[in-house]
């Protein structure tokens, strides 16, 4: 039992990582552009399969592809922020969530009837020499590749925390967060600040996506299952704030593992749920956001 | 237009759809024509908590799959339709009101966020506990004909256009609309925001688990999670939409539209139908807020007056639209 | 520097601003004067380039400035502070100066603008890494026009600079735009406080419901008996 109870956390603590890994993405979107993207786990799903082709066509390591991929990500999000979520931000915030609530709704449909298309439905996993190595630790067992894909989540979180608060950009995107009209005021030119702050969330989601068809598994489907994580630990973390989202992302991973001992594996998913649940009805400044008045 | 002249067009296409059921055997004309009532059904009962009441749910094809699976277990079993069918209404409606409650506390996005949480848990959870597909059993097959689920999927839509019908002219329809306007003078008014709220959510899911009997009755094989899919949640939204959010007739325009274009698509771009559709309704959402309904109604008025609204008229129209929307 | 031709400007169906035309002259100070809802904010607001105007013209050194973009005036040399609405209360004293350099000709003479800064307003070098947020009201003032100045502007707008601040702290933020006037920056200000702004600015407007009903110099104002009634209470 001690045993089960030891994996199930260890194994949610790395899944958390990538809870945490796809949330940042999220939460740039959501705190910047003040615009809700739930085919958020679309564009993961998208980078899962950038990783998978180009491992199986070209033979290039899901490691080493990572820049590559947060790169196509990267322009694919700057793409749909230019030919849809641009006009989304003519509207006030409250409309801005609204609308884009709905119409990324309209893209989750969208990406994943097209990934059926091109992809079929059948789910992948990329299958390295070493991709069923691990480590054993005392009782627990430590997939290689899970964990690295957790040390990426780290890695990104890390970046992502010096981009935002020690570079010129990184101010300027913060101001924008906080209050677009006198970002502009300062100077700030909002709409290309945008543009790259979705673009970068895309990319986030991609790497996400690269890491979870290698560690996990990829398929048309998983964009919303991962976008509802997300949305979990964006509101477990407050929403709007970037800080703590690894550590929300870890704590719900090992909730949920920890359920599953008890509950069964079949129903994690309404762990997730009822988390998001009690938190958004008793807190819903999160564990690091501030408490509106 | 004239209520005279409205109710005769009405009754005229009831008459007409009832007798297509009779004097053709098609399967192609059939199968569409019990897809747009199905649609039109789950559509109407979105329509009832996202027009009247104005609470955007994501989560709403939880209710048709509910319907779905408690009329198909009961009835595979050997209960008679009737009886599964009603179990079935009856439970989703509970079900409904012991999930409203928490959910129906949050506004707006938080309201949407929460029922698409809602939406996804339960259809990942349906699909690992029940991951086998559901068949007809093989005599049953045999003798399929379509007849049963066409004058049912029929009823079913006649059922829920008559509950819009009395709701949107009732007290109860009244007050959900003032909530929707505007919650916080509805509730200064006296009319309570949290039982409205929640006798929308109760209605909508309810229709919304008939409808899903009927798809249980219609189909010979599908996974049982299928129902439970945000794709049914998105083509409910979509075709209200596109045919008008908080309208009658919207929902059924829009669904009768969505399905009959969607089957003429030459085949190469029929698979390609749900991205097609998804495009649509961005650029609905987008640019036409009150969907195909009030541009008909909009091209009617300005082909009978002199010439269109002046613009101060239309703007605020457009923006009262806007507010309605969500 | 400035000018502004009949501009005409409307918030949604409701028309805010009729025919407004005023100037602003190299180095000196120019008011807007009126009561709340005169419509001073909405003719700033569209100056800046947030709202478009539904007409008249506003050139900035001879160059049209309709239909640009904001971000664009700054790099052009004109700032705007808006009513409460400057910092950001997230990010620190120093951060948000650094930000305040934002564009490319700012950020040339950076280092030297902000000991400039510095030394205008000292309190701002003690309080360097604080969160704007937790500054008092007067502190804030200070630091938003030092982030103002930051971004080296050659025409600096304020819109209502002394609102909900106390007095003292109004006399000293008048005595650094006269100070900043005279360095060689022109000054556009927006108030109500029009016995005080009287007294700095060289020439002013007085705005009444999106019109302007008077202008002059401050003395030919305060000399005006329908200024005096209406807005000094003598």
């Amino acid at each position: 039992m001690t045993q089960l109870i030891l994996q199930s956390a260890v194994s949610g603590l790395l899944v958390g990582g990538m809870y945490g890994l796809v949330a940042l993405g999220l939460a740039l979107a959501f705190g910047v552009l003040k615009v809700l993207n739930v085919a958020h786990g679309e564009l993961l799903m998208l980078g899962g399969y950038a990783s998978f082709f180009a491992f199986t066509l070209w033979g290039i390591d899901p490691f080493l592809s990572l820049p590559l991929v947060f790169i196509a990500l990267f322009l694919f999000g700057v793409f749909l922020y230019q030919i849809l979520f641009r006009y989304v931000t003519r509207f006030e915030i409250d409309n801005r969530i609204k609308n884009s609530l709905l119409i990324s709704f309209g893209l989750v449909i969208v990406l994943q009837a097209l990934a059926v298309r091109f992809f079929t439905a059948d789910e992948r996993t990329i299958s390295t020499s070493y991709s069923s190595d691990a480590f054993t630790i005392g009782l627990v067992r430590i997939p290689v590749v899970r964990l690295a894909g957790f040390v990426v989540a780290v890695i990104a979180a890390v970046a992502l925390e010096w981009l935002l608060n020690r570079t010129r950009f990184g101010r300027a995107v913060r101001a924008t967060a906080e209050d677009w009209t006198r970002a502009a005021l300062t100077g700030v030119d909002v709409k290309w600040v945008y543009m790259i702050a979705f673009g970068i969330s895309a990319g986030l989601a991609g790497i996400a996506g690269s890491m979870i068809s290698f560690g996990y598994a990829v398929s048309p489907s998983i964009g919303l299952g991962w976008t509802l994580k997300a949305l979990v630990v964006v509101v477990l973390a407050g929403l709007g704030s970037m800080r703590g989202i690894l550590l929300a992302g870890m704590f719900l991973g090992l909730t949920e593992a920890l359920a599953a001992v008890w509950v069964g594996g079949a129903y994690r998913e309404v762990v997730a749920l009822v988390v998001f649940l009690i938190v958004m009805s008793f807190r819903p400044e999160g564990f690091f956001g501030r408490a509106r008045a | 237009m004239p209520s005279v002249v409205r109710w005769t067009i009405v009754l005229l296409l009831l008459a007409g759809v009832v007798v297509l059921g009779l004097v053709t055997d098609d399967q192609r004309i059939l199968t569409i024509a019990i897809q747009v009532f199905m649609l039109s059904a789950l559509a109407s009962s979105w329509n009832i908590l996202g027009g009247f009441a104005g609470q955007i749910s994501l989560g709403h094809a939880v209710f048709f799959g509910l319907g779905a699976l408690v009329t198909r277990e009961m009835w595979l079993g050997g209960t008679s339709l009737v009886l599964s069918v009603t179990v079935a209404v009856v439970s989703t409606a509970l079900v409904s009101a012991i999930l409203g409650v928490p959910l129906l506390r949050f506004r707006g996005i938080y309201f949407a966020i929460g029922t698409l949480a809602v939406g996804v848990a339960v259809f990942l959870t349906i699909g690992n506990i029940r991951p086998g597909i559901s068949s007809l059993p093989v005599d049953a097959l045999r003798e399929y004909t379509f007849t049963g689920p066409y004058y049912f999927t029929l009823a079913v839509l006649v059922v829920t256009v008559v509950v819009s019908i009395w709701l949107k002219q009732s007290r109860l329809g009244l007050g959900m609309m003032a909530v929707r306007d505007d919650e916080e003078a509805a509730g200064a008014t006296g009319v309570g925001p949290l039982q409205h709220k929640l006798s929308a959510f109760v209605i909508s899911a309810a229709l919304a688990a008939l409808a899903g009997a009927s798809f249980a009755y219609f189909s010979v094989s599908y996974y049982p999670n299928f129902p439970f899919s945000v794709v049914w949640t998105f083509e409910a939204i979509t075709v209200v939409f596109i045919g008008g959010l908080g309208t009658i007739a919207g929902p059924l325009v829009g669904s009768a539209f969505f399905v009959i274009l969607r089957d003429t698509l030459p085949s190469g771009i029929q698979e390609l139908q749900v991205v097609l559709f998804g495009v649509l309704f961005i650029l609905v959402v987008l640019l036409l807020p009150g969907g195909l309904v009030e541009g008909g109604q909009r091209l009617l008025a300005a082909l009978s007056r002199k010439g269109p609204a002046p613009p101060a008229q239309q703007r605020e129209t457009a923006e009262k639209e806007e507010g309605k929307r969500l | 520097m400035l000018a502004v031709d009949g501009l005409e400007v409307a918030y949604g169906d409701l028309q805010v601003v009729w025919g407004v035309s005023f100037e602003v002259p190299e180095n000196s100070i120019v008011a807007i004067l009126g009561s709340n809802g005169a419509g001073k904010t909405t003719t700033l607001t569209s100056l800046i380039g947030l709202i478009p105007p539904l007409a008249g013209e506003v050139t900035f050194k001879g160059a049209s400035l309709v239909g640009m973009p904001t971000h664009r005036l700054v790099e052009l040399g004109i700032v705007m502070i808006p009513e409460e609405r400057s910092t950001f209360s997230t990010m620190s004293v120093s951060d948000n100066l650094e930000l305040g350099a934002y564009t490319p000709r700012a950020r040339a003479s950076k280092d030297e603008t902000m000991d400039e800064v510095y030394s205008l307003f000292p309190v701002l070098a003690e309080r360097r890494t604080q969160r704007a947020g937790t500054l008092s009201g007067g502190e804030r003032q200070m630091l938003a026009i030092g982030k103002a100045l930051m971004a080296r502007p050659e025409l600096l707008i304020l819109d209502e600079p002394s609102l909900g601040l106390a007095p003292i702290v109004v006399e000293r933020t008048f005595e650094a735009i006269t100070d900043i006037r005279d360095r060689g920056v022109s000054v556009l200000m927006v108030e109500q406080h029009v016995e005080m702004t009287l007294e700095v600015a060289d020439h002013a407007y007085i705005l009444e419901l999106g019109r302007i009903v008077a202008d002059g110099t401050s003395s030919q104002l305060a000399d005006d008996p329908r200024v005096r009634e209406a807005y000094l209470s003598l």
